[in-house]
C-alpha cells in the first residue's frame, strides 16, 4: 500500500513537472542553504582543528596578565626560572622556550629582505616538525653556544639568496641593535594548505628564520612570556593549572594575575564562533524551509481541488478516509523529500566546489544529509496534513460530480 | 419483519420531525444515534466486520420506508418519499425515471455513497443506513461494484492499475491483484490492453475497464449509473451484453437509465417519478430498435434482449 502510494505520488509529481519543481524550489533552497552552512561550519572547524594540530594543540603561553596594574621586574621570566620549571615539570613538558620573536632586515650582497626571527630550542623539531630539505636543524651546541646559525624555509631562501639550497651562505642582519653575520645551516620546506597559509600569514616576499632562542634573550635574559608544549594532551589542562599556580607562587602573586593562553582554548573559541554563526544562518535557512513548506501546502491544496473527482472515484471504490489521507500525505512528503535531496545536491555541490576553489577538502557529514532529508519529509508531512485532511473529508457524491 | 415494519409505520405517522425515535436523521440527537447503533448491530456476527452477515437471505437489497431529505437551509426538499423496494439476488434490474425523479438519489443511497435521512436500507442483510463513512467505504469496497456514466477511470493510471485499485483498498497482495486484474480484463475482452492508459482507449473500452474494476472484489451487487450515457449505440449494446452475461453468471445488476433501449436488456424495470416508485414490473423482453443498433447479428434480434438461454422473468 505504501509502495502503491509512493508510485502514485511520483506519477502525480511527474505529471506536473514544472509546477512540482517550482514548489520544491523553496525546500531546495532551504535545505541547500542549511547543508551549505552546516558543511561550511564543519569544514571550517575541521580546518581550524587541523591548523591547531599543525601549530601544536598542546601549546600554551603564560605571562603576567595585561589587566594587572602594578607590573614588577619580577613578573618577567628569566632563563634560570625557565630551567627551574623544566626541572619541576620535566615529565609533563615536551618543549619550553622563551617565545622570543624579533624582526630585522637581512642583507646579502645587494638583496635586502625583511626577516622575522623566531627563537627556538634545539628540540623544537620534536613538537613542530618541519621537513628539512638541505642541511641540518639547530642543535644543542648552537643553542648553548649562542651561535649565529639559522634555519629558514625554501621561500625565504629564494627571496634572500635566489636559491633553495642556501646551506653555508651568510647574511647580515641587525638584532636588538647589533649588526652581525649569520650562517644558514639548514633549509626546510613548508607544507601548508592555502587556509593555513592564510591564517599563519606567510609572506611571499619576506623571510622567516629560526635562530637559537638564547640569542634573542641575550643580553638581559628577561622575557615576557614562556611558551610550553605539554607532553600529554589528555592531562595538559591540569598541568597548565599546576604550572600557573607554581609560577604565581614563585612570583608572589595570585594565580588570577597570570594569563594562560592555550591553543585548545583558542580553538574552542573558533569552534563556538563557527557554531554561533551556523546557528544564526541556520535560523534564516529554517525560515526559507518554512516558506517552502507553505508553498507545498499551497500546491497540495490546488492538487486536491484538481483531483476532487479522483478522490470521489477512489472513495467509491472503497478508499477510507485514512487511505486518502495517507495518499496525499505521501505525495507531499515525497514532493518535499525530493526537494530536500535536490537541496542536498545543491548545497553539497556548492560547498565541494567552493572547497575545491579554495584548495581545501569540504566536509559534508552523512548524518547531516540524513537529517536534512528526514527534516524535509517532515516539513512535507506537516504542511500536507491540512490539504490531505481536506481531501479525505470530501463527500464522495460531491467529489464524483465535480468537473 | 412485521414487527419492525409496524414500529416504523407508527413513527413515520408522527411527522417529519428530526429526533423521532427509531428514525435516522442526520442532526437527530442522542436517541436516533442509539437506535442507529442498535440497528447497526442487528444481523452481524459479533467480532467480525460489519459487512459479514449471518443472515444471507434471498434479498440482496431491501429498502424500508426510505426517505431522503435535502436540507437546503431555508427549504427542505424531499428527494425520496418512503421507498419500499426489494431486489433479490441474481436479478437484472433497471431503474428508470426522468432527471429529478429521484433515481440518482436512490442510486447514491444504493451505492452507499449517501445515507438515507430516514428508513432502512438492508444490503446483504445489514442495515447500512446508520453506518459511518469508513464503514460505508468498506461496504462499497466489498459489496458494490460501480459503473459510472463517465467511466471514472483514474487518469495517468493503466487499465491494469485501475482494475487493481479496489483490491488495493481491500489490502490484497500485489501478485494476487495483478493476476486477478489480468483475468478480469481478459474477461471483458481487453486482455491485450492492460497496460494502456485510459486516454488511449475508446469509450466502450474504458467502460469495459470500469466493469472489470467493478468486479474486482467479486461484489454481490453491480451498480451501473447510466453506463451507456457517453457511448454510441454499438458500444452501448456491447456493454449491456456484457451486463447480461454477468447477470447470467449470477451477478445482481442494477442499471439506472433513462433510455428504454437500455432498460430493455433487463428483466425488471422500476420507474420513478417525483421521488416515488410509480411502477415496478417484470420486463417483457422485446426487440431493441433495429435502426438504432445499426448492425446485423445483434443480441436481441431473436426478439429477446438477453442472450439465449436466459430465463424469462415471468
Amino acid at each position: 500500500m505504501l509502495i502503491e502510494n509512493m508510485l502514485m505520488a511520483f506519477s502525480a509529481i511527474r505529471a506536473n513537472k514544472m509546477r512540482s519543481f517550482l514548489t520544491m524550489l523553496g525546500i531546495i533552497i532551504g535545505i541547500g542553504s542549511v547543508i551549505s552552512i552546516v558543511s561550511i561550519g564543519d569544514t571550517m572547524r575541521g580546518l581550524f582543528e587541523e591548523l591547531y594540530r599543525k601549530i601544536g594543540i598542546t601549546q600554551a603561553y603564560i605571562a603576567i596578565g595585561y589587566w594587572v596594574d602594578d607590573w614588577r621586574q619580577s613578573d618577567y621570566f628569566t632563563l634560570d626560572e625557565m630551567e627551574r620549571i623544566k626541572e619541576i615539570f620535566g615529565d609533563e613538558i615536551a618543549y619550553i622556550d622563551s617565545d622570543a620573536f624579533t624582526s630585522g632586515d637581512a642583507v646579502c650582497a645587494r638583496t635586502t629582505v625583511k626577516f622575522n626571527y623566531q627563537g627556538i630550542d634545539y628540540n623544537y623539531q620534536e613538537v613542530q616538525p618541519v621537513n628539512m630539505v638541505y642541511g641540518r636543524y639547530l642543535n644543542e651546541g648552537d643553542i648553548l653556544g649562542r651561535r649565529k646559525n639559522v634555519v629558514m624555509d625554501t621561500t625565504s631562501a629564494i627571496n634572500l639568496f635566489g636559491v633553495e639550497n642556501a646551506v653555508g651562505k651568510t647574511f647580515r642582519t641587525t638584532i636588538y641593535g647589533t649588526m652581525d653575520e649569520y650562517t644558514v645551516v639548514g633549509v626546510y620546506k613548508k607544507d601548508l594548505n592555502p587556509f593555513q597559509a592564510m591564517m599563519l600569514g606567510s609572506n611571499t616576499d619576506g623571510g622567516e628564520a629560526f635562530v637559537p632562542y638564547t640569542i634573542l634573550t641575550w643580553p638581559n635574559d628577561y622575557f615576557y612570556d614562556i611558551r610550553i608544549f605539554a607532553k600529554d594532551e589528555e592531562s595538559m589542562d591540569m598541568f597548565f593549572d599546576n604550572l600557573k599556580a607554581y609560577v604565581a607562587k614563585s612570583k608572589d602573586r595570585n594565580p588570577e594575575d597570570f594569563r594562560m593562553e592555550t591553543a585548545k582554548a583558542q580553538m574552542g573559541q573558533w569552534d563556538s564562533m563557527m557554531g554561533g554563526l551556523a546557528t544564526a544562518v541556520g535560523g534564516i535557512a529554517a525560515i526559507s524551509l518554512l516558506v517552502g513548506g507553505i508553498g507545498i501546502m499551497n500546491i497540495m491544496l490546488v492538487s486536491v481541488t484538481e483531483r476532487t473527482r479522483e478522490i470521489g472515484i477512489r472513495k467509491s471504490l472503497g478508499a477510507r478516509t485514512k487511505d486518502i489521507m495517507v495518499q496525499f500525505l505521501t505525495e507531499s512528503a515525497i514532493l518535499s523529500a525530493c526537494g530536500g535531496i535536490l537541496g542536498i545536491l545543491l548545497g553539497g555541490g556548492i560547498v565541494t566546489l567552493g572547497g575545491r576553489l579554495l584548495g581545501v577538502q569540504a566536509i559534508v557529514k552523512p548524518g547531516v544529509v540524513v537529517l536534512a532529508v528526514g527534516f524535509s519529509a517532515m516539513v512535507g508531512i506537516f504542511f500536507g496534513i491540512y490539504p490531505a485532511s481536506k481531501a479525505a473529508k470530501k463527500d464522495p457524491i460531491e467529489a464524483l460530480r465535480y468537473e | 419483519m412485521k414487527l419492525w415494519n409496524h414500529r416504523k409505520t407508527e413513527d413515520l405517522g408522527g411527522g417529519w420531525l428530526p429526533g423521532k425515535p427509531g428514525r435516522k436523521f442526520r442532526a437527530g440527537g442522542i436517541i436516533p444515534k442509539l437506535t442507529a447503533a442498535w440497528a447497526d448491530r442487528r444481523g452481524k456476527i459479533p467480532g467480525l466486520p460489519g459487512y459479514i452477515t449471518e443472515n444471507i437471505s434471498e434479498e440482496l437489497i431491501r429498502l424500508e420506508d426510505l426517505v431522503k431529505i435535502y436540507d437546503t437551509g431555508a427549504l427542505k426538499v424531499l428527494g425520496l418519499k418512503r421507498i419500499n423496494l426489494t431486489i433479490h439476488r441474481g436479478e437484472f434490474v433497471a431503474i428508470m425515471g426522468q432527471s429529478g425523479s429521484g433515481k440518482s438519489t436512490l442510486m447514491n443511497i444504493l451505492g452507499c455513497l449517501d445515507r438515507p435521512s430516514m428508513g432502512h436500507y438492508y444490503l446483504d442483510g445489514v442495515d447500512v443506513a446508520a453506518m459511518g463513512p469508513d464503514e460505508l467505504s468498506l461496504i462499497r469496497n466489498r459489496k458494490i461494484g460501480f459503473v459510472f456514466q463517465s467511466f471514472n477511470l483514474i487518469s495517468r493510471t493503466s487499465a491494469l492499475k485501475n482494475v487493481e485499485l479496489p483490491m488495493t483498498y481491500a489490502r490484497k497482495g500485489k501478485r494476487f491483484r495483478e493476476q486477478r486484474a489480468r483475468v478480469l480484463l481478459e474477461r471483458v475482452g481487453l486482455g491485450k490492453r492492460a497496460e494502456h492508459m485510459p486516454n488511449e482507449l475508446s469509450g466502450g473500452q474504458r467502460q469495459r475497464v470500469a466493469i472489470a474494476r467493478a468486479l474486482a472484489n467479486e461484489p454481490p451487487l453491480l451498480l451501473a449509473d447510466e453506463p451507456t450515457g457517453n457511448l454510441d449505440t454499438a458500444a452501448s449494446v456491447e456493454i449491456m451484453e456484457l451486463f447480461s452475461q454477468l447477470h447470467k453468471e449470477g451477478t445482481t445488476v442494477v442499471v439506472v437509465t433513462h433510455e428504454e433501449e437500455i432498460a430493455a436488456f433487463t428483466e425488471r424495470i422500476i420507474r420513478f417519478r417525483d421521488g416515488m416508485v410509480v411502477s415496478d414490473q417484470p420486463n417483457m423482453p422485446r426487440k431493441p430498435r433495429q435502426e438504432k443498433t445499426g448492425s446485423a447479428g445483434m443480441p436481441g434480434q431473436g426478439n429477446t434482449a438477453v442472450p439465449e438461454g436466459e430465463e424469462e422473468p415471468c
